[in-house]
């Protein structure tokens, strides 16, 4: 009983949703980003649904299935305007053209009260690297390196970017859908302790286009706002009515009162002449701007401006440059090591 | 806490094994977690040790000091060239250049 009283409260609150953003949908993920009925989480760990906003791109398949086995019980995945993997099972669907919020509200709810069951893994439940180590342990190799341990490859060693000191490095894929990252951009970055030695992009970042060049910009400011710890400015500006041009301009005084510009190192990620700082100030100026800005030629490659940072320096450089510029300066890297990502014969393995 | 967590759960849900991978946005790690770096701060680590221990020394040596006198004064000597060679020690290694 008390657990009904529990759950028909936690019905009441906002939906707690993780937005995987397909082609074409970054300007609709920014409106529902604003919208009541749901709090738009960053750690799929917090969220009871999953919203698949548009096609995901077919090398992005693969990714999308990770991330929905990963979040909690009870959970459900909301497809809008984007059909269902076959393995989905009772899906929630939602037209292009609706509004989300209602029907995740009334899932939400149904997740809650355990009317609706909660889904299944889409990946098998198999250990993803079964044990393939050497000795009793597993252990293998000489001394503590080599061998395979869960059948993943140990570390190896390699020269620190600072002072060539060779300790192990540890390389591993993020995004497409990490919420620090612009919607569709995966890295494979190699760190040794908290600095990248090396990055390559994996695939590049969704195309915005023309139309959604404002909500883009407010989504990356939104972004770098988030990663300087100041949520609420973050939420303000993910939600304003780019139109309404109080709204906007209120917000860049705050912006500019928080001195959010001064909590990023100076000179951090120079490129033709303009560091994070300098990119990050323009890019707040231009808030409201329906206008896509023009790529002022950065020339350069995201990838070369990485290596050498921190983790949080990374991100700050990655987000400091617009949606369109990412998309130049990220594209696609030839040495794919990207398969058939989507294929039946991928997923069996589900490489976690 | 967890019992009551536990408790306060109506029904479990096994925990599988994509369930347990970390959360990189849809991304995956090639290599094993299980790895060794340099914990970079550790000279600033030997430093503070330098002083605090000559704090530790000098609080006890103050309350004695006019009692004993030279031999104190001596032996606060010798006990601070012996930590001044740790602090020189750290200076060549560049501990003192903020980074």
């Amino acid at each position: 009983m008390a657990m009904t009283a529990l759950a028909r409260m936690a019905a009441r609150a906002p939906v707690p949703v993780f937005v995987a953003t397909g082609q074409g949908w970054l300007a609709s993920c920014r409106n529902l980003a604003a919208s009541v009925d749901v709090a738009v989480v960053t750690n799929i760990r917090e969220a009871a649904i999953l919203i698949v906003a548009g096609e995901p791109r077919d090398e992005d398949r693969d990714a999308l299935r990770r991330l929905h086995d990963q979040m909690p019980h009870p959970r459900a995945t909301a497809w809008w305007g984007a059909r269902p993997f076959a393995e989905a099972g009772s899906a929630i669907e939602v037209s292009a053209t609706d509004d989300p919020g209602p029907l995740l509200r009334s899932a939400f709810a149904a997740l809650l009260a355990r009317v609706r069951e909660s889904e299944p893994d889409w990946l098998p439940d198999d250990p993803p690297n079964p044990w393939q180590g050497e000795g009793d342990h597993g252990q293998g190799g000489k001394g503590m390196m080599g061998g395979t341990p869960y059948g993943r490859p140990m570390a190896m060693t390699a020269d620190d970017l600072r002072d060539g000191l060779a300790l192990d490095s540890f390389t591993f894929t993020i995004g497409p859908f990490y919420p620090s990252l612009p919607p569709g951009l995966a890295l494979e970055l190699t760190l040794q302790g908290d600095v990248i030695q090396s990055a390559r992009v994996v695939r590049p970042p969704l195309d915005p286009g023309e139309d959604a060049a404002g909500a883009c910009r407010s989504m990356t400011v939104g972004r770098m706002l988030r990663l300087l710890e100041l949520d609420a400015l973050a939420r303000r500006c993910e939600a304003v009515p780019v139109e309404d041009r109080d709204a906007v301009n209120g917000l860049k005084r705050w912006i500019g009162a928080s001195c959010a510009m001064r909590a990023i190192p100076k000179g951090l990620g120079r490129l033709a002449g303009d560091d994070a700082r300098a990119r990050f100030t323009r890019m707040v100026a231009a808030l409201g701007d329906a206008e896509a800005s023009s790529i002022a030629g950065p020339g350069g490659r995201l990838v070369d401006l990485l290596p050498g940072l921190e983790w949080n320096e990374a991100l700050l450089v990655i987000n400091s440059f617009s949606h369109r510029d990412l998309v130049a300066l990220a594209p696609r890297e030839m040495e794919q090591e990207e398969d058939s990502e989507g294929s039946a014969e991928q997923r069996e393995g589900h490489g976690i | 806490m967890a019992l009551l967590g536990q408790l306060a759960s109506p029904s479990s849900w096994p925990t599988s094994w994509p369930q347990r991978a970390p959360f990189l946005g849809g991304g995956d790690q090639t290599v094993h977690a299980w790895q060794r770096y340099h914990v970079r701060y550790y000279s600033m680590t030997l430093l503070f040790i330098a002083f605090e221990m000559e704090m530790m020394f000098m609080y006890p040596w103050a309350v004695v000091f006019v009692a004993e006198g030279m031999k104190a004064m001596v032996e606060m000597g010798m006990f601070l060239a012996i930590l001044s060679v740790g602090i020189v020690y750290g200076w060549r290694e560049g501990i003192f250049r903020w980074q």
